[in-house]
C-alpha cells in the first residue's frame, strides 16, 4: 500500500491536471485572438491617424479606476483560489462575491463609457476607429460578462453542498486563471489604446 | 496508528500547502499594492511634460511588468509545471509576432491608400 501511495505520490508531482492545462491551451488561442484585435487598432490608428481625435473623448481617470477595480478583482480571485486550496469555503464564497461585484462595476464603466461615446456619435459605423475600439472592448466586455456568469454558477454551486473544497480547487484555479487573463487583456489595451493616446507627438 | 506515529510525512504533508498558502497571501497582498501604485503612476506620467519617446519606453516597462506579474503570481505560473508556461507561451509567441508582422506589412509606405479608397 505504502509503495502504491508513493507511486501515486510521484505520479501526480510530475503530471499536469487535463483541465488546467486545457485552460492555459485556450488561453494561449485566445492571446492571438487578442493579439489580432489589438494589432487591427492600433495599424488603423497609424495608418488614418487624422480620421479621429480620441483625447477628446477618452476619460482617463474613468479608464484608470477601471484598470484599478480590474486588477483589484484579480487581488480577490487570486484569494478566492488560495481560500479554496485550503478548503476555507466561507472565504472561498466571500472573495468570490467580491471578483463578482468589481467585475460588475467594471462593466458598468464600461458600458457608461460606450453610452458617453455613442451620444457623441462615435459608433461602430462611423471610421475605422470606432469600427476596432468597439470591437476589440466589446469582446473584451464579453470576456468580463462570461467571467461574472462563470463565476457567479461557481457561487451558487458551492451552496449546494455537491463542492468538496479540496476536490473542486483545481475546477476554481480554471475559472481563475479565465478571470486573471481577462485582466492581463485589459492591462495591454489600457496602456497601448488609452495611454498611449495621450502622450504628445506620438 | 502505528504507521501515523513512525511516519510524520501526513502531518507535514497536510501543514505544508497551508505554509505555503499564506506565504503566497502576503506576495498577493504586496502585488496588488504595487499594481495599484503602477496604475497610478502610469495615469500622472502622462501628463508631465516629459520627452514622448521617454514616456512610451516608461509606459511599456510599467505594462510588461503588470502583464509578467499577473501571470507569474496570481495566474500561479511560477509554481506550475514549465509545460502550462510553454502551452501559454506558444500562444502569446505568435500573437506578438503577429502584431510584428502586421505592423511591418501595413506601413503607411507598404499600404495603397486610392485602392483601399476605390474599393
Amino acid at each position: 500500500m505504502s509503495n502504491t501511495a508513493d507511486h501515486a505520490d510521484s505520479h501526480s508531482s510530475l503530471v499536469v491536471d487535463n483541465k488546467k492545462l486545457l485552460m492555459w491551451l485556450f488561453l494561449g488561442s485566445d492571446c492571438m485572438f487578442f493579439g489580432t484585435l489589438i494589432s487591427t487598432h492600433l495599424i488603423y490608428r497609424k495608418l488614418y491617424p487624422d480620421s479621429f481625435e480620441p483625447t477628446t473623448l477618452f476619460s482617463l481617470e474613468l479608464t484608470s479606476f477601471s484598470t484599478f477595480i480590474l486588477l483589484m478583482s484579480s487581488f480577490l480571485m487570486a484569494l478566492a483560489v488560495s481560500a479554496m486550496h485550503k478548503g476555507q469555503l466561507k472565504s472561498f464564497r466571500r472573495n468570490t462575491l467580491g471578483v463578482i461585484f468589481f467585475g460588475l462595476i467594471f462593466l458598468g464603466c464600461q458600458v457608461y463609457e460606450f453610452a458617453h461615446f455613442v451620444h457623441e456619435d462615435l459608433t461602430l459605423q462611423t471610421n475605422t476607429f470606432g469600427s476596432t475600439f468597439y470591437m476589440m472592448t466589446g469582446t473584451h466586455g464579453v470576456h468580463v460578462a462570461i467571467g461574472i456568469f462563470w463565476l457567479i454558477c461557481m457561487y451558487f454551486y458551492s451552496h449546494t453542498g455537491k463542492m468538496d473544497a479540496h476536490e473542486s480547487a483545481v475546477d476554481v484555479e480554471v475559472a481563475g486563471l479565465y478571470w486573471h487573463f481577462v485582466d492581463i487583456v485589459w492591462i495591454v489595451i489600457f496602456t497601448a489604446v488609452y495611454l498611449v493616446e495621450f502622450i504628445p507627438e506620438i | 496508528m502505528a504507521h501515523i506515529e513512525e511516519n510524520p510525512l501526513p502531518v507535514a504533508a497536510d501543514t505544508g500547502p497551508l505554509n505555503s498558502e499564506t506565504a503566497k497571501y502576503h506576495t498577493f497582498v504586496n502585488l496588488a499594492l504595487a499594481l495599484a501604485a503602477i496604475t497610478g503612476v502610469e495615469l500622472v506620467l502622462v501628463y508631465i511634460p516629459f520627452h514622448p519617446v521617454f514616456i512610451l519606453s516608461v509606459l511599456l516597462a510599467l505594462s510588461l511588468f503588470k502583464f509578467i506579474a499577473v501571470i507569474a503570481w496570481f495566474m500561479h505560473l511560477i509554481y506550475d509545471k514549465l509545460l502550462l508556461t510553454l502551452a501559454f507561451g506558444t500562444g502569446m509567441a505568435i500573437a506578438t509576432g503577429t502584431f510584428v508582422a502586421l505592423g511591418f506589412l501595413m506601413s503607411p509606405s507598404n499600404v495603397d491608400f486610392e485602392a483601399i479608397t476605390q474599393f
